[in-house]
């Protein structure tokens, strides 16, 4: 036994929390998770508050308490806040909690990944949030429609955009981390058809933002570009077009409706089998229908531009989708009321609140229904109907869900309960002041009440509607206040939950009460999708440490790698501790956007040169570090590697995963181009002869010399001649310069002044886009040609150059696909 | 919990089998259809004008949604018949803890994805059927 109180101390001495302010460096999941979650909600209250205002101002007809100005400041910052820093964050938020506990692995893959996204968001959040205090908030609406945005808005629309486009950095980090989780971290057994059904959402989640968010973020490159520099990409004055805007933010919009609800009911999956207390009914059905409403779900974004004047048709193939999208949304649901009615259920607070998610979603989904039907939306469009459908599907998808899966939860994240009295007074308080609020909303959108309106006159009978809107919101505060207390309420005199409290069947409830930071004491084998109910004895095998990696004797923090479809496992990865380089490099990274909205270039430049350096310091201190032995004994005489490269590394796919959403941005860029090409009756404009097609034709010749380069480095590397691999980086190097120049070259010489008008602009978009990615591949090339030199990257030890070359080839397709689109396109017209 | 097997059924390897790619085969075609018909037509509108009448493009439409339709097929047979056994044998449940067990429960979600891909197709090419101008 001495044996094993040894490995218990080991294990608790490396996955120590630091101590004092040094908290603040941890980067384990369940400490950055818990301050994830507690920052969302802390935003959403802020939003909430907000909220209450522009019901009190609208409580009574011509009412003064706001004025206009304000209250275009108060609804665009209340959708913004809702939807950027709280409803996505919040799945981020609890995914980093939980999916570790759920997958049996001690932590996720990239804890300081997670770490730096947490970071980010808290900066640009209280950046966004802060701007209302002085008078300078975004006003033009939170989807920032063009022209009133670019010609109009003040400093607003910047921070709006800069904010945001540094949010977005963390849920790709996010979305980085949890694909690789759910699919390299599982506990040895657990086959692709065992793992939990929250995994398999936040797996097609993440998916999802991999190609929404990306577009947001080219439509904010142009917007911005249009805002600083005067480049006309929606100017219609100089051949540009607002509804490239609109195309760009709703491709992302309308599938983050669905980022949204998706992980909220994948609590729902979790929550419901629970207190069923029996196995979901019909486990395949709901990945199927989840994968299927992910896909569908990007089919849908013209159906919030039904009344833009697209041709019939168009709005008829977004109308038919928008349809189909309720086939697998609906399978879900029948799944949930199956799995009730066919278990006994156990009536507890956390299933009063999936109860009134199922309830108000139905509601949200078929006004849905209606809404898709361009003719009904025609006459409903951007009046009070559509804002009580969106919150119907928001509260009633979203945020009743996460409430259940904060009741649910609590005691696994804090170890201590809630109270049943005021989870149910808080339940019902937030139900009825709820549907007090936005049902008689639907009324007052057919009675034509337009959205975003500060103010109405007593003539048009509204006034009725609207204050018992505002009575409701005030009933909901209240209930969601008493919510908000029973949390955070000091309970150290409490006694700790009981062990798996809610009698669950999934992996995260093993965990001993208060849990300990190292997770599971030893990594079980699995053999069912609810081991605890099916496995008896595997509470007892976890916690005398007879699984896998019951000890850390070389004190390092480490985690079981396993395979895709059948979680064998393969490697013993050795993860991030904490550090205060997340935190130093996000300061860096929100410095670049925060300074860039006063255009502050010098300062902006020395804090992006900050950001590198910490950042090249991080990577080269924590990352592909050479062990001290090639393997590892697992327990069970099962020799793992230590070091692993290519395409069976996480890294290798982290970065295969974040050039994914890179090349999405890119082809965003690129969609913009071919539709400017659409509304321009010549394109490129008459007179206009750039960037010609001769020295885009040099620098596609450049890329692939430079992609080649890169390639072969890696080949040679790998054979065993580094001085020769050393020498195609450097050659790569090189090449990637003369790449930039001989881009750049085309639209120089031919003078091409990207103000002048939109075929200018979106050429130079290209390029610079481009030159970006070169510069950082640069950097890249430069980092491994050091590793190499310094013996960090050796022909067995390769992961950097691998990663490296992976990146050069999206880099090589951009750049070729650029020079095709720039010098070629304009030859066909 | 060793799963019942048919009579001539192999046990299957680690790691092989349908994977995810095939999984998301069909809602890619779909995608793939759903854009095309979009942007072909919102090209062919915008360049010719709002009153032209839609036939030419419809043929197009139709072409593309046969063509889709086709490979969702293709692709469908090859996952009906799994190892010896129909993928809709037997249980739906699909919770031992062996590859072939994977397989057949990855094989069950990309066959009931094709068969939503295929309606979502239809439901898309229905407005092409009964429009006739770029209005």
């Amino acid at each position: 036994m001495t044996d094993k109180a040894e490995e218990e101390q080991q294990l608790a001495k490396v996955w120590e929390t630091p101590k004092g302010w040094s908290i603040l460096s941890d980067v384990n999941n369940s400490t950055v998770g818990k301050w994830y979650i507690g920052a969302s909600f802390a935003f959403m209250l802020f939003g909430g508050a907000l909220a209450l205002i522009m019901r009190t101002q609208l409580a009574v007809p011509d009412n003064g308490l706001v004025s206009a100005q304000t209250y275009n400041q108060l609804f665009t910052l209340h959708g913004t806040v809702m939807m950027f820093l709280f409803a996505v964050p919040i799945f981020e938020a609890v995914a980093i909690l939980i999916l570790p506990a759920m997958l049996g692995a001690r932590d996720l893959p990239f804890p300081r990944l997670s770490a730096f996204g947490f970071w980010c968001f808290i900066i640009g959040g209280v950046f966004v949030c802060g701007s209302i205090f002085f008078n300078s908030a975004p006003d033009a609406g939170w989807f920032m429609y063009p022209p009133l945005s670019t010609e109009q808005s003040g400093i607003g629309a910047d921070i709006w955009l800069l904010g945001l486009s540094f949010i977005e950095v963390a849920s790709i980090a996010a979305a980085v981390e949890l694909i690789v989780g759910v699919l390299k971290c599982r506990a040895p057994g657990m086959h692709i058809n065992l793992t939990p059904l929250y995994s398999w959402y936040v797996l097609i989640v993440a998916g999802m933002i991999l190609f929404a968010f990306p577009p947001l973020i080219a439509g904010d490159f142009l917007f911005e570009l249009e805002r600083a520099f005067d480049w006309p990409f929606f100017d219609v004055s100089r051949g540009g077009d607002p509804l490239l805007w609109q195309h760009l933010f709703w491709i992302f919009g309308h599938p983050e409706v669905y980022i949204i609800f998706l992980p909220a009911i994948a609590l729902l999956a979790m929550i419901i089998p629970t207190f069923a207390q029996r196995p979901i009914a019909g486990y395949s059905w709901i990945v199927l229908s989840a994968i299927g409403t992910g896909f569908l779900s990007f089919g849908l974004w013209v159906h919030h531009m039904f009344t833009t004047g697209l041709p019939a048709i168009s709005l008829g193939f977004f109308s038919a989708a928008s349809e189909a999208v309720a086939i697998p949304t609906g399978i879900q649901l029948f799944v949930f009321i199956a799995t009730v009615m066919l278990g006994n259920v156990v009536r507890t607070v956390p299933m009063l609140y999936c109860l009134g998610a199922l309830a108000s979603f139905l509601i949200g989904g078929i006004t849905g229904v209606m809404v898709a039907v361009a003719p009904f939306d025609f006459q409903v469009h951007d009046t009070y109907f559509i804002v009580a459908h969106l919150h119907y599907t928001l509260i009633g998808g979203m945020l009743f869900p996460v409430l259940a899966g904060v009741q649910y939860y609590y005691p696994f994240a804090t170890g201590k309960t809630l109270s049943r009295k005021a989870g149910i007074w808080s339940f019902w308080l937030i139900f009825i002041g709820f549907n007090v609020t936005f049902l008689p909303m639907h009324l007052t959108g057919l009675m034509g009440m337009p959205r975003r309106v500060f103010t109405y006159g007593v003539d048009r009978d509204w006034g009725l509607l609207n204050m018992v809107s505002t009575v409701g919101a005030f009933i909901f505060a209240a209930g969601f206040l008493l919510f908000v207390w029973d949390c955070v309420r000091p309970k150290r005199k409490e006694p700790y939950a009981a062990r798996n409290i809610w009698n669950a069947g999934t992996l995260e409830w093993v965990g001993r009460v208060p849990a300990d930071n190292w997770g599971l004491r030893s990594i079980p084998q699995i053999n069912s999708r609810y081991p605890l109910w099916d496995d008896k004895d595997l509470q007892d095998n976890i916690d005398n440490g007879r699984g896998l990696l019951a000890d850390a004797s070389e004190g390092r923090r480490e985690t079981l790698v396993t395979s895709v479809l059948d979680a064998q496992p393969v490697q013993v990865l050795r993860v991030g501790t904490p550090t205060w380089l997340p935190m130093m490099a996000a300061i860096g990274l929100g410095g670049v956007f925060i300074l860039a909205t006063w255009k502050l270039w010098w300062l902006t430049l020395a804090s992006a040169i900050f950001f590198l350096g910490v950042t090249l310091y991080w990577l080269w201190t924590g990352t592909a570090q050479i062990p001290e032995k090639p393997t590892k004994d697992i327990g069970d005489g099962r020799e793992l590697p230590l070091y692993v490269a290519g395409p069976r590394s996480t890294g290798w796919w982290a970065m295969f995963i974040t050039m994914t959403g890179d090349l999405t941005a890119f082809l965003s860029v690129v969609f913009g181009y071919f539709f400017l090409w659409t509304v321009n009756e010549h394109f490129p404009p008459q007179g206009v002869d750039g960037p010609g097609w001769q020295w885009p034709l040099v620098a596609a010749g450049l890329t692939l010399l430079t992609w080649g380069a890169m390639l072969g480095s890696r080949l040679t590397n790998a054979a065993g001649n580094v001085v020769l691999a050393r020498s195609l980086i450097i050659a790569g190097i090189i090449g990637a310069v003369l790449t930039g120049l001989a881009l750049m070259a085309g639209p120089w010489t031919t003078g091409l002044d990207p103000t002048l008008n939109t075929y200018n602009a979106i050429v130079w978009a290209l390029v610079v886009w481009v030159i970006a990615h070169l510069l950082v591949g640069i950097i890249m090339q430069a980092y491994c040609l050091a590793r190499s030199i310094f013996h960090r990257l050796t022909p067995t030890h390769d992961a950097d150059l691998w990663n490296v070359t992976l990146y050069w080839h999206f880099v090589g397709f951009s750049g070729l696909l650029t020079a095709l689109v720039i010098g070629g396109f304009p030859l066909l017209q | 919990m060793s799963p019942s097997r048919a009579p001539n059924e192999v046990e299957r390897e680690t790691g092989h089998g349908v994977d995810l790619w095939r999984v998301i085969a069909s809602p890619i075609i779909w995608a793939l259809h759903f854009l095309f018909c979009y942007v072909f037509v919102a090209i062919y509108c915008e360049k010719l004008g709002r009153p032209t009448d839609l036939t030419a493009a419809k043929y197009w439409v139709v072409a593309a949604t046969v063509v889709a339709l086709g490979a969702i097929g293709w692709l469908t047979l090859g996952i009906w018949r799994v190892r010896a056994r129909s993928v809709t044998d037997n249980d739906f449940e699909f919770e031992h803890n062996s590859p072939e067990e994977r397989h057949r429960f990855l094989s069950h979600a990309a066959l009931m994805l094709s068969i939503l891909s295929a309606v979502a197709i239809l439901y898309v090419v229905i407005p092409a059927l009964y429009l006739s101008t770029c209005r």
